[in-house]
């Protein structure tokens, strides 16, 4: 008895040093550094080279466009132009630079760097240089003027410029560093390891620290030419999932939890956090590729629209966000121009059937669905697929689901195609453009190339070729009414039907302030501060 | 011994090159092609892109040639560019091998010292209580899976008492020490950083507790079997004639010939973990090397799942050497590199 009770009193005691080292947790953590908690999967640093969510963060704190997104997430604001105009038929841009504009060295921000910046953007042929698509000419007639010159029509380049990715870049500083802007970039750069631990714009941070897979930190640019932001230190943690984040927001050790999915967010519930749900522009779709090399039975349009009839939308939305998302009418996200009053997907057993009857098809079949092992914006595909298969039984038609790697269905989807699938997307910038030339029937857009199995069928909607070239050439309200017009022949192919739109999870401890979704940026982390 | 020690040595090159070898080959005949993971969907389909990004990793070179170009640039310390980190593969293993070395000791360690004392004890007392306790937790070390223990001992000592810290190397506010050896608990104590050292401390505790239970397990058993077996010979029972005490009996006499398998499971132990201790890496956001091979194998990053294959390969061998040569060092029977019979 009394070894149990010396050993128990030797327990205690060990947890009382274990529980006087932890108390002074919170000793540590006044002057600190603001915490998100976040999974990183950064794919580079370069501004040219970056292409994912959290470098839009990065991008957008570290370096600035000649315009920004306004907090509206429609209008743009001036950045380092305080002024630009652009020609009747949109293939001339004149931009004025704020002369008050400096880079985090000190030296002012000048033409010749926007010329640079543009100009590596797209020699460089890296996933952001489709940015500068068309631009046949970078003029700069004085220090403070760029003007820029597009072969054909461009309404969005101001939208464009808008994206993280067009941030300017302090050309000495970057030349000197190895990296190049000819038109031999692709080749002769050498500036990505540089990037990946300097930054050289003009934005109101800087980058201390990057540590791959483990931290992003932030440091207060002090020679930021603007309103200096109010948290002078940041860092974006490693947490690879919804659990992890939301230990560490309830912990303390996050201020902010940025990918909280719904489910998750309900188990935290706590007087100390608050938990916003929000709308977003991401969405989860599925696609039909009538040219996959695997399709036994004709993908055709009826066939396509039967299938999408019998899809539950409401109830994949309650299945895949317990409810917290919204419908989707067309490939091009509510919200952006041209999306107003479209009509949104129906759920419509009989009209499915009877489309498969009219085709021969009433005994159903079946058809492969290959679809990426992973969780987007809380959305598990696979799950989502394993819904969509009990739809689709009701009208005897059957899924056949593969589950692969994320790379293995990037691979796939190209050649040899795949039939029917669920994949998701998130906008670069804000402008519409975006969507039809990524999921429109246009000549080479993405989706027209796999969904034709790269032209094995012909795909191409004349129509929405010949509204795009017009809407790129319009301005005021013809953008919106033109992109409607499309989004509606977009609706009719039948090759993308968009099934939810996730609504984000925004969860921050209530002494943080400033916490908001954006369209371009993620979180603008300049507008962050501590109450 | 010595010879013997010196031919293994020799030997390791030739079997580091069959490893990278087989790795390479087997990099190349995956399923998928790595530029899906290098460049964005947007620009698969752009040639243009697809071509520079080709030449820009070296993509657009024959198999033989590339493996080549490898080899040689190997010899010069040079592992490749990782297609997904973007940084040299050899920097990402520099950063990333301490921190999982760190892990791994701190676990072995741990799991090393409770498991032969509960081996030990569970011995002594067999089927009694403590037998059967320490069997009970060997058996839930070995067995329960990392990713439930350690979202459970984060759930309990993190969110619930908040008496340790969560997930990651140190507090995320505080800045990691410089770089000397890689452990941040030493590096904190180098650089004189009390707080950064409790930090990192503290933070290791969870992680290395819940994979030292996992050794733990393996152990306590092994040196429990071991120990009866030779707690049965007659030797035990002729130095506890000769009025031997009986701790000098159990830890003289047993433990000592009874350490002899335990050490083969040590070692393997030890070089398992290496590459081995994805799970905790991963529920503990520990950045080391277990959940970059994870990383690099989910995202086609050749050069990184060579690289780690070299360091797994590279650990088991030295892990192999240095437990023939603790063999010999605990029994003074064993003669390296002896012949049968000589």
């Amino acid at each position: 008895m009394e070894g149990i009770l010396r050993n128990a009193a030797r327990a205690a005691a060990a947890c009382a040093t274990l529980g006087a080292l932890s108390v002074t947790l919170p000793a540590w953590a006044q002057e600190r550094p603001l915490v998100i908690a976040r999974n990183l999967e950064i794919n580079s640093l370069d501004p040219h080279r970056a292409f994912c969510d959290t470098c839009q963060i990065y991008l957008s704190a570290t370096y600035q466009g000649l315009v920004k997104l306004a907090a509206d997430d429609r209008s743009i604001e001036p950045s380092l132009a305080t002024e630009w105009k652009a020609n009747d038929n949109q293939t001339e841009f004149t931009f004025k630079l704020d002369p008050k504009a400096v880079f985090s060295d000190g030296s002012p921000v000048e033409a010749k760097d926007v010329k640079w910046t543009f100009e590596r953007l797209k020699n460089l042929q890296a996933d952001p240089s489709f940015m500068m698509k068309g631009v046949t000419a970078i003029e700069t007639p004085d220090d403070k003027t760029v003007v820029v010159k597009m072969e054909s029509p461009n309404s969005e380049f101001i939208g464009i410029l808008a994206a993280p990715y067009a941030g300017i870049i302090n050309s000495e500083v970057a030349s000197s560093n190895g990296a190049s802007a000819g038109a031999d970039a692709a080749t002769a750069d050498k500036g990505e390891t540089w990037f990946l631990a300097n930054s050289a714009g003009s934005g109101p941070y800087v980058l201390d620290t990057y540590r791959p897979d483990d931290e992003l930190r932030f440091r207060a640019n002090d020679k930021f030419w603007g309103a200096a932001p109010a948290v002078k230190e940041i860092v974006i943690d490693q947490s690879a999932d919804a659990v992890s984040q939301a230990q560490m927001l309830q912990s303390g050790a996050a201020d902010i939890a940025m990918q909280v999915d719904p489910d998750t967010a309900e188990t935290v519930a706590s007087p100390d956090l608050t938990i916003e749900t929000v709308p977003s522009y991401n969405y989860i779709y599925v696609s039909f590729s009538p040219g996959a090399a695997g399709n036994q039975t004709p993908l055709d349009r009826e066939v396509r629209q039967a299938l999408a009839y019998a899809v539950d939308y409401q109830g994949a939305i309650d299945f895949t966000v317990g409810g917290k998302g919204a419908l989707q009418a067309s490939p091009i996200p509510n919200g952006f121009p041209g999306t107003d009053d479209l009509p949104m997907p129906e759920e419509n057993l009989e009209k499915a059937k009877e489309l498969l009857a009219a085709k021969g098809l009433q005994d159903g079949f079946t058809v492969d669905a290959t679809v990426a092992s992973i969780n987007v914006y809380g959305v598990d595909l696979a799950l989502l697929m394993q819904k969509l298969q009990q739809d689709l039984a009701r009208i005897n038609v059957t899924l056949n689901i593969q589950p692969v790697a994320s790379a293995v269905w990037r691979q796939q989807i190209v050649n040899p195609g795949i039939p029917f699938s669920a994949r998701f997307y998130a906008p670069d910038y804000y402008g519409s453009a975006q969507y039809v030339q990524f999921f429109g029937m246009v000549p080479g857009s993405w989706w027209e190339r796999n969904a034709s199995g790269q032209g094995k069928v012909d795909l191409v909607n004349q129509k929405e070729v010949d509204l795009l070239q017009q809407a790129l050439a319009a301005s005021g309200d013809d953008v919106a009414r033109l992109y409607r017009e499309i989004a509606l022949e977009m609706i009719n192919d039948r090759i993308i039907v968009p099934v939810v739109s996730p609504n984000l999870i925004l969860a921050y401890r209530n002494e943080v302030a400033g916490v908001r979704y954006s369209a371009c940026c993620n979180l603008p982390l300049a507008e962050l501060s501590m109450k | 011994m010595f010879a013997y020690v010196a031919k293994r040595i020799v030997a390791m090159p030739f079997l580091l090159l069959g490893v990278i070898t087989v790795a390479f080959l087997l990099t190349h005949f995956t399923a998928a092609d790595p530029l899906t993971s290098i460049i964005g969907e947007r620009q698969m389909n752009n040639p243009d892109v697809v071509e520079a990004a080709r030449q820009r990793w070296g993509l657009d070179r024959s198999l033989p040639e590339q493996y080549l170009v490898y080899l040689g640039n190997l010899v010069t310390g040079d592992f490749g560019t990782s297609f997904r980190t973007r940084q040299p593969v050899a920097q990402d293993l520099i950063v990333r091998l301490p921190a999982t070395l760190e892990l791994v000791i701190s676990a072995m360690i741990l799991g090393t010292v409770f498991g032969i004392t509960l081996g030990v004890f569970a011995a002594r007392s067999r089927g009694g209580v403590i037998d059967n306790l320490a069997r009970l937790f060997a058996l839930v070390g070995a067995s329960a899976p990392v990713f439930w223990s350690g979202l459970l001992v984060l759930f309990v000592f993190s969110v619930q008492l908040g008496w340790l810290p969560g997930p990651g190397r140190i507090d995320a506010r505080a800045v990691a020490p410089p770089f000397v050896t890689g452990f941040f608990t030493i590096d904190s104590l180098l650089a004189g950083d009390w707080a950064g050292f409790r930090s990192a401390l503290l933070h290791l505790l969870l992680p290395a507790s819940v994979l030292g239970w996992t050794v733990t397990g393996i152990v306590s058993r092994m040196v429990r079997a071991s120990m009866l077996d030779v707690l049965s010979q007659e030797y035990i029972l002729a130095a506890r004639a000769k009025g031997a005490s009986p701790v000098r009996v159990l830890l003289h006499h047993a433990l000592r010939n009874a350490m002899l398998p335990t050490l083969t499971i040590i070692g393997f132990s030890f070089a398992y973990l290496i590459t081995g201790a994805v799970l905790t890496e991963t529920i503990f956001a520990w950045p080391g090397i277990g959940s970059y091979a994870v990383s690099a194998a989910r995202g086609l990053d050749h050069p990184a799942i060579v690289g780690v294959t070299i360091v797994g390969g590279a650990a088991f061998l030295v892990s192999n050497l240095l437990t023939d040569i603790a063999y010999a060092v605990v029994d003074p029977r064993v003669k390296l590199g002896a012949k049968v019979g000589a």
